[in-house]
């Protein structure tokens, strides 16, 4: 007889085999969710910043353009983000289906609500991006709701990925309310973590508006320079933040899993010192652009840096996970039945997707400087 | 068993429907929707309609500002919560379809690109350049239909994956085809069905009554081909799985008898908008909209209901029972949690031993894992309800339980465990009861035959309840002191000698003429 509180209940395996080698599916995993991260970012940091040129307009008009220029791009972010974020959601439940079933269904209506935030979130965002010029009070107030929601479907995200790993933690919880309401509050991890994502967004937030001033910059320098400088600092500034909150993270974990970035994981130390060391160097990049005006430098040099640190991140973070899961995640536990009839159509599709969709983009004119402005 | 079962005190079956309902009006749309707003842009820029163009322009952010945001979240959502409310048959259809999801994904990742482009790129882009992006969101965006399709097809008619597992057997199962021809012909018709909402709003009477008349191309001619094409699904669907549709409990031939009159009135409601198109208002465009939502949810849930007991036909049942063994069941099949017991097999129970003091509280544990993927304790199909209203005592109660996946012509999936967990089940279904049986109705032939027979025999001369009981009263009685000795899956129900007879009577009375036994029998002391 199992008791609870010696051995965690964790569901068998789907009798169905994988359809990959778990390699593949892992590498699908870690890659999609690094795509989906770097959309959430540029869409929940992008909507802070339009906020807070908001919230600091008066009598600033740039932050008011910055303000009706960011918010425009917001919706088809969080379109990329929901879109990107189906893949990793689709992978993650195809190898942790176990682990994530269980934990969903423990906050089950937290989750369930992540459907109506979001629909609110979009549309919100929607209406800030169509109506800010005529009403900017009005679209201050919904970006600020809008804002609110989707920080909240990240709080509810971070509680549902934090029980997942936390098997342990499950029997207590639901046989105590279930009925779905169970957030993982006491988890010492859970608010340094969620942070860690919320500043990373602010970060990469940052970016965007520097990928902004690169396009204008042409065509509209003295905009272009002050959108730079706005999201420059704030990419500085939020990136020095993160390394407090990174440490609160990091010290917040239990030991043994603390040790797999300092020594005891090759793998998982490696990117943290990437990943430490390229944040530095981005600051100081980033600090030496703005001093001497190079756009270029701040574009290419500091966003190709992050982009970087940020996949470093994603392999953590899933290390991190499958330290969490040691004691019960074997991947030798699949059965695997490559599905050669359908996973090479796989790739065939997707290629051909990706190649449709930058052309799809070119010919837009996305990637030509005499690109159209934006409506 | 295997995972946690979500409390959800209405019933989450019904948050399933609330979301599903929404999204299937919108996703159709939004694949019909993609073919209408290409040809309509060639027509007006080839008819050179200026005032169609503009229209259509607003018709697009309409579009997409429904079909991206309500139509992609809520679709999403309905992935969210099957996974919430049916865990494993989520997990099962992902691993067996990986990467039909996958390439779904794909598929709609350009969807939406493709969307956001033809919508930003109206006044922008070459007219040339902006119909291909139509075409390519028209083309992903059925593409995606026909992959879905594959997959909730395999739901009612996995066909013979059940023994090859095979990828593309499931995927092109039996109904694969005229399930897409007809989902087709749904998108085709909610099209022109939308464009009357936008329409209907024009101040210029004469370009709403062309829009109008531009719509019912696309929505009559679908509507009438949904006949054909809802007849060949249906006949495709293996007759069996009408049964209970046909038994006791018609709920699906309702709910497809709905469909077809919706279907009817979105008809006729879409021939009186075609003779007076230029007044067209848009209370009347809402109401078409809503009658058809209401014709195409009757559907979908037609194709829900057939379905029972099973979420995966003939593989899983509704409360993620395997229906076979198989490597790597878990253990989490009937004849394996009947054999092991609910106790020992199952995941998420705390008591796992009976005792007198206990019984209840196990019972509503069994209840959680067993039977709550579709019923309430006291709300949607509540237990409280099913059992008061049958009158039934604590005895009754468990005898029936052996024989539920018997009940309506087989709804219900057969109780899985010990006789002893059985007995703690009824326990707790006992105890939801507030009022106790009156014994003053034992004696109500008709009754009798509601509450104690009709859950498996229907008032019908060929049904076995008439056919197989012996005419003779007095010897028929007697036969009903033992059921499962008249047939061996009855259960086990003690009648005691009022009810025997009063249900004797009652069948005999019901028999037709000639046939009836000594209806007038000494026994009988109530009846009707």
């Amino acid at each position: 007889m199992i008791s609870p509180s010696v051995m965690p209940t964790i569901p068998t395996v789907d009798p169905n085999p994988l359809p990959a080698p778990y390699w593949v599916l892992k590498l699908l995993l870690v890659v999609t969710f690094y795509l989906h991260i770097l959309a959430m970012n540029l869409m929940l940091g992008g909507a802070a910043l339009a906020l807070l040129a908001r919230l600091t307009s008066k009598g600033n008009p740039m932050r008011g353009r910055i303000f009706l220029d960011v918010a425009k791009k917001v919706p088809t972010l969080l379109a990329a983000t929901i879109t990107l974020g189906i893949a990793p959601l689709l992978f993650v439940q195809v190898i942790y289906g176990q682990y994530f079933y269980t934990s969903t269904i423990l906050i089950a209506w937290p989750w369930f609500l992540v459907l109506a935030l979001l629909v609110a979130a979009y549309y919100g965002f929607y209406y800030v991006a169509y109506n800010g010029k005529r009403r900017p009070r009005a679209a201050g107030v919904v970006l600020f709701i809008s804002l609110a929601l989707v920080m909240l479907i990240g709080f509810i995200y971070t509680n549902n990925f934090t029980l997942m790993q936390t098997p342990a933690r499950w029997a207590a919880k639901y046989f105590a309310a279930p009925s779905g309401w169970s957030l993982n509050l006491a988890d010492p991890t859970l608010i340094p973590r969620y942070l860690h994502f919320m500043t990373a967004a602010v970060a990469v937030g940052g970016l965007l508006l520097v990928l902004l001033a690169l396009a204008r910059w042409k065509h509209d320098r003295e905009y272009a320079e002050y959108i730079f400088q706005f999201g420059g600092k704030a990419f500085q500034y939020a990136t020095m933040a993160q390394f407090l909150v990174g440490i609160w993270f990091l010290i917040s974990l239990p030991r043994d899993l603390r040790m797999i970035f300092m020594g005891d994981n090759p793998v998982a130390t490696a990117m943290f010192g990437i990943g430490v060391l390229g944040a530095l160097a981005a600051i100081f990049l980033m600090s030496d652009a703005l001093r001497k005006q190079n756009i270029r430098m701040a574009a290419f040099g500091v966003t190709g840096i992050t982009a970087v640190v940020i996949l470093c991140m994603s392999i953590m973070r899933d290390n991190l996970r499958d330290a969490y899961l040691k004691p019960y995640f074997h991947p030798d536990q699949f059965a695997v039945k490559t599905q050669w009839a359908v996973f090479p159509l796989f790739l065939g599709i997707f290629v051909g997707g990706v190649v449709l969709w930058l052309v799809m983009l070119k010919r837009y004119g996305l990637f030509t400087s005499t690109r159209p402005t934006e409506k | 068993m295997n995972y946690p079962v979500w409390d959800v005190l209405f019933g989450s079956g019904l948050l399933i429907a609330l979301v599903a309902g929404l999204h299937v009006f919108v996703s159709h749309f939004a694949v019909g929707g993609g073919l209408f707003l290409v040809l309509t842009e060639r027509k007006a820029r080839r008819t050179n309609d200026l005032a169609l163009l503009n229209w259509l322009k607003i018709h697009t952010k309409f579009f997409v500002l429904l079909t991206v945001v309500f139509g992609a979240v809520s679709g999403v959502g309905i992935w969210f919560t099957i996974g919430l409310i049916a865990p494993s048959a989520t997990s099962d259809l992902i691993h067996i379809f990986v990467w039909g999801w996958a390439i779904e994904w794909v598929a709609f990742f350009i969807e939406i690109s493709s969307a956001l482009l033809y919508l930003y790129g109206w006044d922008k882009l070459p007219p040339k350049l902006h119909e291909w992006y139509g075409w390519i969101y028209f083309i992903a965006g059925y593409a995606s239909l026909v992959v879905i399709n594959g997959i909730i097809t395999f739901m009612l008619t996995p066909g013979n994956w059940v023994d090859v597992h095979k990828f593309w057997i499931g995927f092109f199962n039996p109904t694969y085809l005229p399930s897409v021809f007809f989902r087709t012909a749904i998108c085709l018709a909610l099209a022109g069905i939308y464009a009357l909402i936008t329409a209907s709003v024009q101040k210029d009477a004469e370009l709403k009554a062309r829009i109008v008349r531009w719509g019912a191309w696309w929505t009559v001619p679908s509507l009438i081909a949904l006949v054909p094409l809802g007849w060949w699904y249906i006949h495709e669907i293996p007759a069996t799985l009408f049964l209970s549709a046909r038994g006791p409990m018609p709920t699906a031939t309702h709910f497809a008898s709905l469909a077809w009159i919706l279907l009817a009135i979105t008809f006729v409601l879409m021939l009186l908008a075609v003779f007076t198109p230029r007044r067209l208002h848009l209370v009347f465009a809402l109401v078409v909209a809503l009658v058809a939502l209401g014709a195409m949810d009757s559907f979908e849930f037609v194709r829900e209901d057939v379905r029972k007991p099973f979420v995966i036909e003939n593989y899983l049942y509704d409360n993620s029972l395997y229906v076979y063994d198989m490597p790597g069941d878990g253990g989490f099949t009937v004849d394996n949690v009947t054999n092991v017991g609910v106790l020992h097999a199952a995941h998420w129970i705390h008591q796992r031993t009976i005792t007198p003091g206990n019984r209840v509280e196990v019972g509503r544990e069994i209840f959680r894992v067993e039977c709550q993927s579709c019923h309430t304790p006291n709300a949607y199909r509540g237990m409280h309800q099913l059992i008061e209203q049958r009158q039934w005592d604590p005895a009754t109660v468990s005898a029936m339980l052996t024989g539920i996946s018997l009940m309506h012509n087989g709804v219900m999936p057969p109780f899985a465990g010990t006789d002893a967990e059985r007995g703690a089940l009824a326990a707790y279904l006992n105890s939801l009861q507030t009022i106790l049986p009156n014994p003053a109705t034992f004696s109500n032939g008709k009754l009798m035959f509601e509450n104690h027979c009709s859950m498996c025999h229907q008032d019908r001369p060929d049904d076995p309840l008439f056919t197989g009981l012996d005419p003779n009263p007095q010897v028929a009685a007697d036969s009903l002191k033992n059921l499962p000795g008249l047939f061996p899956l009855m259960p086990d129900i003690k009648l005691n000698r009022t009810q025997r007879a009063s249900l004797v009577h009652w069948v005999n009375s019901q028999r037709p003429a000639g046939k009836s036994g000594a209806a007038s029998s000494s026994a009988t002391q109530g009846g009707n």
